[in-house]
């Protein structure tokens, strides 16, 4: 069924707008001074805003002289989780650092992991195969991002740490190399561009260090990263995940991983389902978007695979209770950038890359990551330094902790498989786990993933049945998305795409925000639920409208 | 120019809701709650009234758990001057008695307007405001969704079913406002800073006796299974047929 | 043995569907202790010439109220008489409407007679001591059974709910005073305008028309607007999907995040019918669906479905209400 067109779909791409996301020019007389602002309310964010927040109280206390230090979290989404999406079983390993004076039991996890298991599927079967000891997740937490969030952020509220939800940060505010702050996105605009009568201009916060915490594919992060000439070795790629959560009648007792079947060989990935409680289920399927089949859809296959028996057997009866999704880094070791920090800046969580793709852990390193950040910036403040050099403390510390230690075990398992393909790559990970990364050691050459050639094909068409598979329409919808249906469009799209690049953005994007009009693009960007997807390898995303985009509340 | 606002805490709508075990309640483990749109207009109606004089003092008050002071600052962060948290263990449904315990510190403040939402999608009742005129013998004017101030003096506007009515009132006055009014401002992040130091005071709430209690909650029965009437332009007499005689609605 | 209030609404010297509502509802109440009704009806001169029709419905007593300053809508007036008319008659219970009048009526009287209220009631029983009321709450997602233990207890009936009943009984007519004077209200209206300043909102309208992309384009929506012509008193509604291709404006968008509409009456034509619709109209009182395919998820929640080309449905159908509107 192949047509035989191979698509690039970096041709397609537009350049990343570096200049609308790094500001220079004097900050608005009306701007609002923050000592320190964080990016994004996520795990990253918050566990540094609270590390911060916590050692100047506790130097205030013991007579030091920094004062009353002002940190400010920035969240695009209306309430802080609700852009929060893991699978999630988590290491605790951060978060008891991070709280030391709580026990397990105080922590937000649904509750440990009881069983596990791997399976091998294919069409018909689900082959229990020994859980890989890359996968090993005994000792760790089933937990919702969400509700590690919302959790997190109460603590740093307690702690009087400025929480913003609704703002996202549209630009950085520079002085040459320097980073003094963000701008606000603008809200209340017409799909003309007009400003409605509900306008809100864009806000002006200082700060004299500015974290980015904004999560996967982060916008100022890329920006300021190929601003400085200090991306990584290789090119990050990504893995797109689509995940739902399910009232069931019928309760897991194991976290569950799969590999194979419904992916085909060329594709790298597999699916999690774990239970939430004993009747409700989080289930998921990621896929590196490297894939070569350009009729490949996330969300189609995802919907596939629910009607395969081990899943069915638990969704049967049930309701589904949320849909969404999200992009993973997943170029690990090779793919974290060459400096993480400079003048006035860091970079820390998935926005930095610190993603272990074989275990699937990404949250405790991003809240480790923020912790150590924040102590670099509290050595900082104290120092009245916060140029490049006083903050590459943070570098080094990320260095030298069992953050790159993890990483660059696995450094190249997820690449191997990209270069090798399947059968060959799987060799080569578990020579790679066997000698703990020591073999294959050289690094293996990576690509973007919208280098990746793509073939065109029909694919199968797929009718949802509303019961146990629906269509992305319905699916968005699950996801709470509230954006405002007149809101402009925040994807730069390119000139004149052809007909066989649309089909593929059709596919790519699980919110259905792209459609096919005969040879024509359509875009509708109201149901867009800011996963990245379309960053990687279609039009850019851009920060729009604070609120805007999906409402998780247990993903 | 004194004016007040008094604004409600309220659930998403948008969300499933459960009954708690003991059926007079609903659950509010998972409901995510906001300011009811209501009066996020009335607030806004207020602040414009206040801009356009160039003077005066917009007074916040909510009647509820500790939890409503999170609905006064959203108040206050859109740009209103102080807040008055009534503090109750629980909102109760009957509305006579929220407006007893609002009225009475009304009464202090020597308001020249006071602004409500013209009702609130959870308790669905839409009875405090016009109950707050009366206790407090103010003109009041219900369901505005144009409005005009001039010298003491205001005309509204007012939608009723198939009709529009335009009234003239005299002040001090009770205003209920309805969609269609305006729209409300999102709060900017200067107002959010500024309103963490503006004053809210607690205090605790008069509700009195309440004269009407839920005794249970019940989820609507499922809607009957639906019957196709027909095929084409020749099922339309017994559709409308069933529409007057079984459905009643035409 | 116990008397039961009813008002009468009229407009424009006209009694509104709602006043007979609220005497039929109260005769079924007097019926049950065997007392009487007594409805109060307000206007200018000749507005007794109404108080047969109550009859008609089961009032024993009408009481009449003519002042020149009575003609519209005169809230403090109406409150004053109401209120005082209900203390002096000892009733057990004041039925109203929750009308767009009646909701700025009855918490006023309430506030007066210093009594529990409930608005927007769906059923009502004396029951000892207590008037036990059903009331819809959070947008009809939840019903509440609440109980009133005041003596009258005051109640708004959800307009359109009650079955006009006819039980023909005296309707004796009794000249009564206003309260005050009534030309010294504080609110006054100034001017009344018939139909609506824009058409009728999709979330105040009892009748909504909704159009998907079944109606082929964007001029497929003048037979929805002829629909709603035909009512009357229908707003025209549209899905997501014709709003983003621009047939009809976002503020008539249903569903996603348009607006959320609990109508007596929907229609939906040429609409498909994907969750994020279905969440926007489900609460409705009454569904129909047109539509050409019969497999379409819409029909599994409308009450009533036409199968069939919405060309040929539509203008078939409006005639029809056309037709039966002549009668209302």
């Amino acid at each position: 069924m192949a047509s035989g067109a191979s698509l690039i779909p970096a041709r397609h791409q537009p350049e990343l707008p570096i200049a609308r996301f790094l500001t220079g020019g004097a900050p608005d007389p009306e701007h609002v001074p923050m000592d320190v602002v964080f990016v994004g309310g996520g795990p990253a964010g918050l566990a540094g805003a609270i590390e911060l927040a916590r050692l100047t109280k506790k130097d205030n206390e013991s007579g030091g002289s920094l004062g009353d230090i002002q940190i400010a979290v920035l969240e695009k989404a209306q309430a802080l989780g609700e852009h929060s999406l893991s699978g999630a079983v988590v290491n605790p390993r951060a978060i008891r650092e991070l709280f030391p004076d709580l026990t397990d039991k105080d922590f937000p996890f649904r509750g440990p992991v009881e069983g596990e298991r791997v399976y091998f599927m294919t069409g018909s079967q689900a082959l229990r195969i020994p859980t890989p000891p890359t996968m090993q997740n005994h000792g760790y937490f089933i937990a919702s991002a969400c509700e590690v969030v919302r959790w997190l952020g109460e603590r740093a509220e307690e702690l009087g740490v400025n929480i913003f939800t609704g703002f996202p940060a549209a630009s950085l505010l520079t002085e040459g190399e320097k980073v003094t702050g963000v701008r606000t996105a603008e809200a209340g605009l017409a799909k003309d561009g007009q400003r409605g009568p509900a306008y809100a201009a864009a806000t002006d916060i200082t700060a004299r260090v500015t974290v980015l915490s904004e999560g996967t594919r982060g916008s100022l992060s890329q920006a300021w990263l190929e601003s400085r000439g200090v991306q990584s070795e290789n090119p990050q790629i990504f893995a797109l995940g689509v995940k739902e959560i399910w009232e069931t009648k019928k309760p897991l007792d194991a976290i569950v991983h799969t590999l194979g079947w419904p992916l085909p060989t060329s594709a790298f990935g597999g699916s999690f389902m774990y239970p939430l409680s004993p009747n409700t289920v989080a289930l998921g399927l990621v896929v590196g978007m490297d894939y070569p089949d350009a009729s490949l859809d996330v969300h189609e296959m995802l919907q596939r695979m629910k009607q395969h028996k081990l899943f069915r057997q638990y969704l049967d009866g049930g309701e589904m209770l949320e849909w969404g999704a999200k992009t993973i880094p997943e170029g690990g070791y090779y793919a974290l950038p060459k400096q993480k920090s400079g003048d006035g800046v860091l970079i820390v969580g998935d926005a930095a890359g610190y993603v272990e793709v074989a275990s699937l852990k990404g949250i405790h390193y991003a809240m480790q990551s923020g912790m150590y950040a924040a102590r670099a910036i509290f050595d900082a403040l104290k120092k009245g330094d916060t140029s490049a050099a006083a903050l590459s403390a943070y570098d080094r510390a990320i260095d030298a902790s069992y953050i790159t230690e993890d990483l660059r075990k696995r450094r190249n398992m997820r690449l191997a498989f990209q270069k090798y393909g399947f059968y060959v790559g799987g060799a080569m990970a578990t020579l790679m786990t066997l000698t703990n990364g020591a073999f294959p050691g050289g690094k293996i050459e990576s690509h973007r993933d919208s280098d990746a050639p793509r073939l065109a094909g029909a694919g199968e068409r797929f009718v949802p049945d509303g019961k146990l598979t629906f269509s992305k329409l319905d699916a968005v919808y699950k996801s709470g998305n509230a954006t405002r249906d007149d809101i402009p469009s925040h994807l730069i799209v390119d000139q004149d795409v052809p007909a066989e690049i649309a089909e593929l953005y059709v596919h790519m994007c699980p919110a259905g925000v792209y459609e096919r009009d005969g040879e024509r693009l359509v875009v509708n960007p109201a149901n867009c639920i800011d996963c990245k997807a379309t960053d990687v390898i279609g039009p850019r995303w851009t920060p729009r409208e604070g609120g805007s985009g999906p409402r998780y509340r247990q993903m | 120019m004194k004016i007040a606002v008094c604004v409600k805490r309220v659930p998403d709508m948008d969300a499933r809701f459960r009954i708690s075990a003991d059926g007079t309640s609903l659950d509010e483990a998972g409901l995510k709650f906001d300011i009811n749109d209501f009066d996020a207009w009335a607030v806004e109606a207020a602040l414009q009234l206040k801009e356009k004089a160039g003077q005066g003092e917009v007074v916040v008050m909510s009647l509820g758990p500790v939890a409503a002071q999170e609905t006064i600052r959203k108040a206050l962060s859109m740009g209103a001057d102080r807040g008055i948290h009534l503090a109750a263990d629980r909102i109760p449904f009957d509305g006579f008695a929220i407006a007893r315990a609002l009225a009475a510190e009304l009464k202090e403040g020597s308001y020249d307007l006071i602004f409500f939402g013209k009702m609130s999608p959870d308790s669905s009742n839409g009875i405090v405001g016009p109950i707050v005129a009366e206790l407090l013998d103010y003109a009041c004017v219900t369901a505005i969704s144009g409005l005009e101030m001039a010298d003491g003096r205001g005309t509204a506007k007012r939608e009723l079913e198939g009709a529009q009515e335009f009234v003239e009132f005299t002040l001090p006055a009770v205003l209920t406002v309805d969609e269609g009014l305006n729209t409300a401002r999102y709060p900017s992040l200067k107002g959010i800073m500024a309103a963490k130091k503006k004053p809210l005071e607690s205090k605790p709430a008069q509700l009195g006796d309440t004269m009407v209690t839920i005794k249970s909650l019940a989820m609507p029965p499922d809607r009957p299974p639906g019957k196709i009437v027909g095929e084409g332009a020749a099922a339309v007499p017994e559709l409308v047929r069933l529409l007057q005689t079984e459905a009643k609605v035409l | 043995m116990a008397n039961i209030f009813a008002f009468a609404e009229q407009r424009a010297g006209e009694l509104r569907k709602v006043a007979l509502e609220n005497v039929t509802a109260a005769r079924a109440l007097a019926d049950a202790t065997g007392g009487e009704v007594h409805a109060l009806l307000a206007g200018s001169a000749g507005i007794a010439q109404k108080a047969e029709q109550l009859g008609k419905h089961g009032a024993d007593v009408v009481l009449v109220c003519e002042h020149d300053a009575l003609k519209d809508y005169n809230a403090e007036a109406i409150a004053a008489l109401a209120a005082d008319r209900i203390k002096s008659g000892g009733y057990r219970v004041a039925v109203f409407s929750t009308s767009a009048q009646g909701r700025d009526l009855i918490p006023r009287v309430a506030a007066k007679l210093g009594v529990g209220i409930v608005t927007d009631v769906t059923d009502a029983r004396i029951e000892g001591d207590a008037v036990i009321v059903t009331h819809p709450v959070n947008i009809g997602k939840v019903i509440a059974t609440a109980s009133i233990a005041s003596t009258p207890a005051v109640i708004g009936l959800r307009p359109g709910n009650t079955t006009l009943v006819e039980n023909a009984k005296a309707a004796r007519v009794e000249q009564v005073q206003p309260v005050g004077d009534p030309s010294a209200s504080r609110v006054k209206v100034k001017e009344m305008k018939q139909g609506t300043s824009a058409k009728l909102d999709i979330g105040e309208a009892p009748v909504v028309i909704a159009g998907g992309r079944g109606l082929k384009s964007a001029d497929g929506f003048k037979l929805v607007d002829d629909l709603a012509d035909a009512f009357g008193n229908a707003a025209v509604g549209a899905t997501r999907a014709v709003c983003d291709d621009g047939w009809r404006p976002h503020s008539e968008q249903i569903g996603q995040t348009g607006r959320v509409v609990s109508p007596d009456l929907y229609i939906a034509v040429g609409i498909s019918g994907a969750i994020q619709h279905l969440a926007g109209m489900r609460t409705s009182r009454t569904i129909v669906a047109i539509n050409r395919d019969k497999e379409a998820p819409i029909f599994k929640i409308a009450d009533y479905g036409i199968v069939g080309d919405v060309a040929e449905v539509l203008p078939a159908l409006t005639a029809a209400v056309r037709e039966a509107r002549k009668s209302h």
